[in-house]
């Protein structure tokens, strides 16, 4: 079974999804199959490399594997596990369920819940933004919606694990989160699988509804296999003094292009953008960011930390975008990136598009290598090289560990990198 | 200094050059434990070479002599191996390494000492006596824990620098210590706190080279030993009466003009 209609509609049927939503995987199939794959002709992929590419080799349906990882964290208010692209199964604290938090996967909200998920769903991440975007609607392999009421406040994360066994199938998750006026919470998506040596195809999207003087962490781990193509898009919307924290980590596949969005359209609104990635061996990462302020009194920050090894190479390219009646925005945008080989390449490209004065905007990039001084100097007081390197590396990404809300997902993140560093 | 005793850390006829340009051109200075020397030298004359090319900087080309201490030749040995030799430097410039903890990186420099490289946890220093052996030196040195959370350097005045290079020797417990310019970029208390810290280490176990342009380091920290260096040479030798002569006449009888008392060196 390839990627086709048919296909479409025996994964809107095992989900059990009502007719309004199988529409929308139809139109999405049709974008898909009117558009072209992107080509190194447009600006956006200019310096991105599909060619190796095959989406006709890819399976639409993964069936549940037993060889499925533990729970990440231990310690939580709702744990959803997805298997390949089966419905996912759910664990909620009824105490949390009481208060009238919705957490399930998305395709039964679809159905019990229209009137949270359909107006929503696909309106920040859009199929027409390009051919895989339409693919990831169209074919989406399930995910998680998750509704906070108003006022209420989750001390725990919620968590969803999405596991691929990474047999050469499409596994797309999507996640929705809709924060009610004046919630909070953490909430983390864990995507993994496998280092096999089949190419699969995942994503890994996420469109955050951060309502108004809501308090949202969003984390997605992202540990897809070692020949994976990742194509996600998170796009988070911040309404009137609403805070939003993404936080995104980049750890696995072996081509990740992620878009990072925020889109501030209230004022007060802040939202906070960082991400970390470490790549090795022939990784590829591609982010495209970009921190919208669409109304003044709006304060954005962004920070993407990167080290590369090996042949590894990645792509930062982002957009500070200021519209004309935004006064009073405040604007940030960094992207750092460490080399610890001298075949590693990191390309990093920040823009502004500024069209009101009265705003404050900071940008810069750097790309560089270990700073021998700063090794010298942990030497000269007797550490080795190779732990002065790796204090090094870990004390680069302190300050995006640092805002990783949750400790166990934070120690995680740094015990997978410690392995990765080497 | 002909005909005398091997000194436990001697320096024999060292030349360096750095970009090509030869900078040291045969210094010889022996240091036994128990023993301050003072180096001392105008702009220009090598000090800072010599202490980076002591400690095995990797921007300082050796092109000859040796080094001895332990039976071994320090130059052929990597940095860190230097440092757990018991070689120490206090730089002039302490460098910033934005990241890493202060806690962590003296943590893990007394663990290497120790020989723990991860594996055996029974050769780790204990967080209990990590805190003991911190207390005396930091009450010492008049810094208070906050200091241990701070990264590297990392928003440290002039002052906090060289009183944390201070504090990383009172800890690592070296044998012989090179001290770069300690006393520049410091106000007159933190001289103090630096010198009173330096002096309660000083004895049988500790050889100490000060080296410095000014003599003023020299008033809180008695030497034993002067030696004067000029255009990469060491031109004079002698007691502390050597110092009490430069502060007096200054370089100017080899050619510098410039005064070895008073203000700040500006470099």
């Amino acid at each position: 079974m390839g990627l086709e209609l048919h296909a479409v509609e025996e994964l809107a049927a095992l989900h059990g999804e009502p007719e309004w939503l199988r529409a929308r995987r139809r139109e999405a199939f049709e974008i898909y199959e009117r558009l072209p794959l992107p080509s190194r002709s447009d600006e956006e992929w200019r310096r991105t490399d599909i060619r190796g590419l095959d989406l006709d080799s890819f399976q639409t349906f993964e069936q549940a594997d037993g060889s499925a990882p533990a729970d990440p964290i231990a310690e939580t208010a709702g744990v959803l596990r997805q298997r390949g692209s089966e419905p996912g199964q759910v664990e909620l604290n009824p105490e949390v369920a009481a208060r009238g938090v919705i957490f399930m996967p998305l395709s039964q909200a679809a159905s019990e819940y229209p009137e949270l998920v359909r107006s929503r769903l696909f309106s920040e991440v859009r199929p027409e933004r390009d051919k895989l975007a339409a693919l990831h609607a169209a074919l989406f392999s399930g995910g998680t919606f998750l509704y906070v009421p108003e006022g209420v406040s989750i001390e725990k994360p919620l968590v969803s694990q999405f596991w691929s066994s990474g047999g050469g199938a499409a596994v797309l998750p999507h996640t929705l989160l809709v924060a009610g006026r004046g919630s909070s919470f953490n909430y983390i998506d864990e995507f993994l699988s496998p280092d096999l040596d089949r190419p699969a195809l995942t994503s890994g999207s996420a469109e955050v509804f951060a309502g108004e003087a809501s308090n949202v962490g969003y984390v997605s781990l992202q540990r897809w296999g070692r020949h994976a193509w990742q194509f996600a898009n998170q796009r988070v919307r911040v309404e009137r003094d609403a805070t939003a924290r993404l936080v995104s980590v980049g750890l696995g596949g072996r081509f990740a292009k992620n878009r990072i969005e925020a889109s501030l359209v209230g004022p007060g609104a802040s939202a906070e953008l960082k991400a970390l990635f470490f790549g090795s061996a022939q990784q590829f990462f591609d982010f495209h960011t970009l921190q919208q302020h669409v109304v003044g009194h709006t304060s954005s920050d962004l920070l993407f930390k990167g080290a590369l090894r090996d042949e590894a190479r990645s792509l930062y390219a982002g957009l500070i975008r200021i519209e004309p009646n935004a006064t009073h925005s405040d604007a940030y945008q960094a992207n750092r990136n460490l080399l610890l080989s001298k075949t590693a390449k990191a390309n990093s490209i920040p823009m502004l598009e500024i069209l009101n004065n009265e705003v404050r905007c900071t940008h810069g990039a750097t790309v560089a290598p270990v700073d021998p001084e700063h090794v010298f100097y942990l030497e000269s007081r007797g550490i080795p090289a190779g732990t002065a390197e790796r204090m090094i590396v870990h004390g680069f990404f302190g300050e995006v560990l640092d805002r990783i809300p949750v400790a166990q997902a934070r120690e995680l993140v740094e015990s997978e990198l410690e392995s990765r560093i080497g | 200094m002909r005909g005398r005793n091997l000194a436990d850390f001697e320096i024999k006829d060292l030349r360096a050059t750095v970009e090509n340009r030869e900078i040291l051109k045969g210094i010889s200075l022996g240091i036994s434990r128990g023993q301050v020397h003072a180096v001392m030298g105008p702009n220009g004359s090598g000090k800072s070479t010599l202490s980076n090319t002591l400690m095995g900087h990797p921007g300082y080309q050796v092109t000859g002599g040796e080094v001895h201490f332990k039976g071994r030749n320090l130059l052929e040995l990597e940095p860190d191996e230097r440092a757990r030799l018991g070689v120490y430097l206090a730089f002039q410039y302490p460098t910033v390494v934005p990241g890493v903890t202060m806690a962590n990186f003296l943590r893990t420099a007394l663990n290497a000492k120790r020989g723990y490289d991860g594996k055996d946890k029974s050769k780790a220093i204990t967080p209990r006596e990590f805190r003991e052996l911190l207390k005396e030196p930091m009450r010492t040195l008049r810094m208070d824990d906050s200091f241990l959370s701070r990264y590297i350097n990392d928003g440290f005045s002039g002052g906090e620098k060289k009183r944390a290079e201070i504090l990383q020797m009172a800890v690592l417990k070296p044998e012989i210590a090179i001290l770069d310019e300690t006393d520049s970029g410091l106000d007159i208390d933190s001289i103090r706190f630096v010198a009173e810290a330096i002096n309660e280490m000083r004895g049988p176990d500790l050889g100490v080279l000060i080296i410095t342009h000014y003599s003023r380091i020299l008033e809180f920290i008695k030497p034993d030993f002067v030696h004067v260096l000029v255009h990469g040479q060491i031109v004079q030798s002698g007691g502390p009466e050597v110092a009490a002569q430069l502060e007096k006449s200054g370089y100017s009888e080899w050619g510098e003009p410039v005064p070895a008392v008073a203000g700040e060196e500006v470099t």
